[in-house]
């Protein structure tokens, strides 16, 4: 009788969810890898050609896919270590008796709350209106000019804007897991004459594992993913120096209307993120200890 | 038990898609139920949608549409576009099914690849009073009526240019020395994509003597860009813009048009549709706007041509079709429509019909020399798809940014360019 009436819970719960979950994630990701094996430039009157496995192999010698792929990994690396970086810095400071930490901690946090588009068209001005000032005013003209126009360098500026926006949320879910450190082990440990840079190498972080192992997955795919910051700051160039993948595969669809190929870039796509991601919750799971 | 909580989840998940399934299957029956509803409604023609890609003029039309239904009964419903990604906007629509009765084409290309979804208007009344050649045909039909003519060249400041200053190569870089020397920007470009190489890449090809046939010729390899001399020459036209203007990389377009506005730059490359911007500045501007070719290769004409068409869904029921076809007819014939035209959406028109007064100096001197026939046509109607935002643009920013690279290896690349897209 119980039974009966848990489960009957159980699908309230959890029926209308995995319903639209169905519609819209797992339905349109099985149309994708259908379309994938078709040659076919998205309009529904036009003729769908079967090519089977063709645009699967095509985009291994594909320049244009290939650069996208290496500038994203190469963003993602930099994203990921600076992000956490500062997330854990900040989240140190913030927690430490620092009278401003409350207040600091919502300023931190207030950048995430801005949405990528609005903050891509922000810092645009920044770039190429404040930076040409500061340069002036400075002499270092060698550091602030417009980042934007360099191929060298617009990369960096989309890590540093990804970088403000993301670090204060990062430094939300280290707060938590800093805070969930028992204040015990804090006073055993500087009654033993632990100082505070042994303190945070052997209680602090240790203990932090968790919190590392959701912000490394987080900024990971936030990162791979990135499209926002990417079209509002960039668009992509200057001279395709920032397509990234999400973007490159836009474009495949919409602006060279290969809508199977394009499809079959996003599937790759999907293995690598899902690949790299899955690999690092296991190791950094690994590493989390019980107390 | 194990084995019975699998059966659940199974069961469940089982159900789940069956309750898609019926539901795809019910949402087609509705929308052929519901189209078949509105037949009954529309075969009266009552109400038709409209989807178009020219932001400047929504509100406009909107308006326009209104006036249609007090005059007529038609409902006509416009829909918001926000501009850039119009045309995958319309695929989405057009996808499911639930496309407008009239939406926009930018030229032959869109109209090829949307083809089976374009109505002949070949019989409609209006057709005879098409300015000649401003109609967008495909296999011999008829299937776009054009918005309106719009012109580009060089928007000039007759206080500190005159038309005869830019003849040639010669005198338009001793203009560019002149003005640079005087601490004015002498040419302004910006960082868009059709404004930074998409229109400009249009003389050497303009000024051939039959643009559509050059283009065919380079298509099937018969020509290369490289061995044109428009095109050499072209590359040095752009060395001498990167050399003395400021890098268009760095300039937007309200920049570029609110710097020639302040006296800042002599000549931008744009269009009549930059006095939309230059309006606001009317008041303080104490200078006189002109319009005047660029002088690639002597040209001597301002490049004219349609920027957008109206076209008419022709997998609507024949009532609906009909319907858009009257909307389109009364707009470029009542009275009211050609209003409309010409002073709310600043239209220069492109119909025999509607006379055109009051005209801002751009549009003046687009409608002068549109009237004398003293223009070269556009051809980046005529490139293959999308070519100006794939292609060109990544190897202008290029050339912009690299000052080693020449104007001969910038024609190179865009050969090059050209070749892999038409591939």
């Amino acid at each position: 009788m119980s039974k009966t009436k848990d489960r009957l819970w159980f699908a309230l719960f959890t029926v209308p969810t995995l319903f639209i979950f169905t519609i819209v994630v797992i339905v349109p990701f099985i149309y994708g890898i259908v379309y994938a094996f078709f040659q076919w430039d998205g309009i529904a009157a036009n003729p769908k050609v079967f090519v089977g496995i063709e645009n699967f192999i095509k985009l291994w010698s594909d320049e244009r896919f290939l650069h996208s792929a290496w500038i994203t990994i190469k963003f993602t690396i930099m994203a990921v270590i600076s992000v956490n970086l500062l997330g854990l810095t900040f989240a140190l400071l913030c927690t430490s008796a620092l009278k401003m930490a409350k207040l600091s901690r919502t300023m931190i946090f207030m950048p995430n709350l801005i949405g990528g588009l609005i903050l891509g068209y922000i810092w645009q001005f920044i770039f190429s209106d404040a930076f040409a000032i500061l340069g002036e005013l400075t002499g270092f003209d060698n550091i602030f000019f417009n980042w934007l126009l360099s191929p060298d360098y617009a990369i960096y500026a989309i890590v540093f804007v990804f970088t403000w926006q993301m670090a204060g949320y990062m430094m939300i879910v280290y707060i938590a897991g800093i805070q969930n450190i028992p204040e015990e082990l804090m006073e055993a440990a500087k009654i033993d004459g632990a100082n505070y840079w042994q303190r945070l190498r052997h209680i602090t972080l240790p203990l932090l594992m968790p919190a590392f192992t959701i912000c490394l997955f987080l900024t990971l795919s936030f990162a791979f993913k990135v499209y926002d910051v990417n079209l509002s700051l960039t668009g992509g160039g200057p001279v395709r120096s920032t397509e990234m993948f999400a973007m490159h595969i836009y474009n495949e669809i919409f602006r060279y209307n290969n809508y199977g190929y394009g499809q079959a870039k996003a599937i790759i796509f999907f293995i690598i993120i899902a690949a790299i991601s899955l690999t690092q919750v296991y190791m950094t799971k690994k590493r989390e200890v019980e107390m | 038990m194990f084995r019975k909580k699998r059966w659940f989840i199974f069961t469940v998940f089982a159900a789940l898609i069956l309750l898609l399934a019926a539901c795809g299957g019910n949402q087609t029956d509705e929308a052929a139920g519901g189209s078949e509803g509105e037949t009954s409604e529309e075969s009266s023609g009552q109400k038709i949608t409209i989807f178009q890609s020219k932001v400047e003029i929504s509100e406009q039309l909107e308006a326009l549409a209104k006036e249609y239904t007090e005059e007529t009964g038609v409902e006509v419903e416009v829909w918001g576009t926000t501009g850039d990604d119009y045309f995958q906007q319309l695929q989405i629509h057009l996808n499911s099914d639930s496309g407008p009765s009239i939406f926009t084409l930018d030229g032959p290309y869109q109209a090829q690849q949307l083809q089976s979804y374009l109505a002949d208007l070949g019989d409609a009344e209006f057709v005879p009073n098409i300015a000649p050649n401003m109609e967008l045909t495909l296999d011999g039909k008829l299937v776009g009526l054009p918005y309106g003519v719009e012109g580009f060249g060089i928007v000039y400041n007759k206080d500190l240019v005159s038309p005869e200053d830019v003849k040639d190569y010669d005198s338009f870089v001793a203009t560019l020395q002149r003005l640079k020397d005087e601490g004015i920007n002498p040419f302004g470009l910006s960082q868009e994509a059709y404004f930074l190489i998409g229109h400009i890449s249009n003389y050497p090809f303009s000024v051939q003597v039959d643009n559509v046939e050059f283009i065919k010729q380079l298509e099937a390899g018969e020509v290369t860009m490289a061995d044109t001399p428009e095109f050499q020459e072209f590359g040095k036209f752009m060395e001498a813009i990167r050399e003395y203007a400021v890098n268009p990389l760095d300039v937007t377009y309200d920049e570029e048009v609110g710097d020639f506005a302040t006296g800042k730059s002599a000549m931008i490359h744009q269009g009549n549709w930059a006095w939309g911007l230059l309006a606001d500045y009317e008041a303080e501007m104490d200078f006189e706007v002109g319009m005047m070719p660029f002088p690639l290769a002597g040209n001597d004409k301002l490049a004219v041509g349609v920027g957008a068409f109206w076209a008419v869904n022709g997998t609507k029921n024949q009532a609906e079709i009909d319907a858009a076809i009257d909307f389109l007819n009364w707009l470029v014939s009542s009275e009211t429509g050609q209003r409309y035209i010409v002073e709310e959406f600043k239209f220069v028109p492109a119909m025999t019909n509607i006379a055109a007064d009051n005209l801002d100096p751009l549009s003046q001197d687009v409608l002068e020399a549109s009237n004398s026939g003293n223009t070269i046509p556009w051809s980046h109607a005529y490139y293959p798809p999308n070519l100006v935002v794939n292609e060109f643009t990544p190897i202008a920013q290029e050339f912009f940014l690299n000052e080693d690279m020449t104007g001969e290896e910038l024609i190179q690349k865009l050969d090059e360019a050209y070749q892999n897209a038409v591939q």
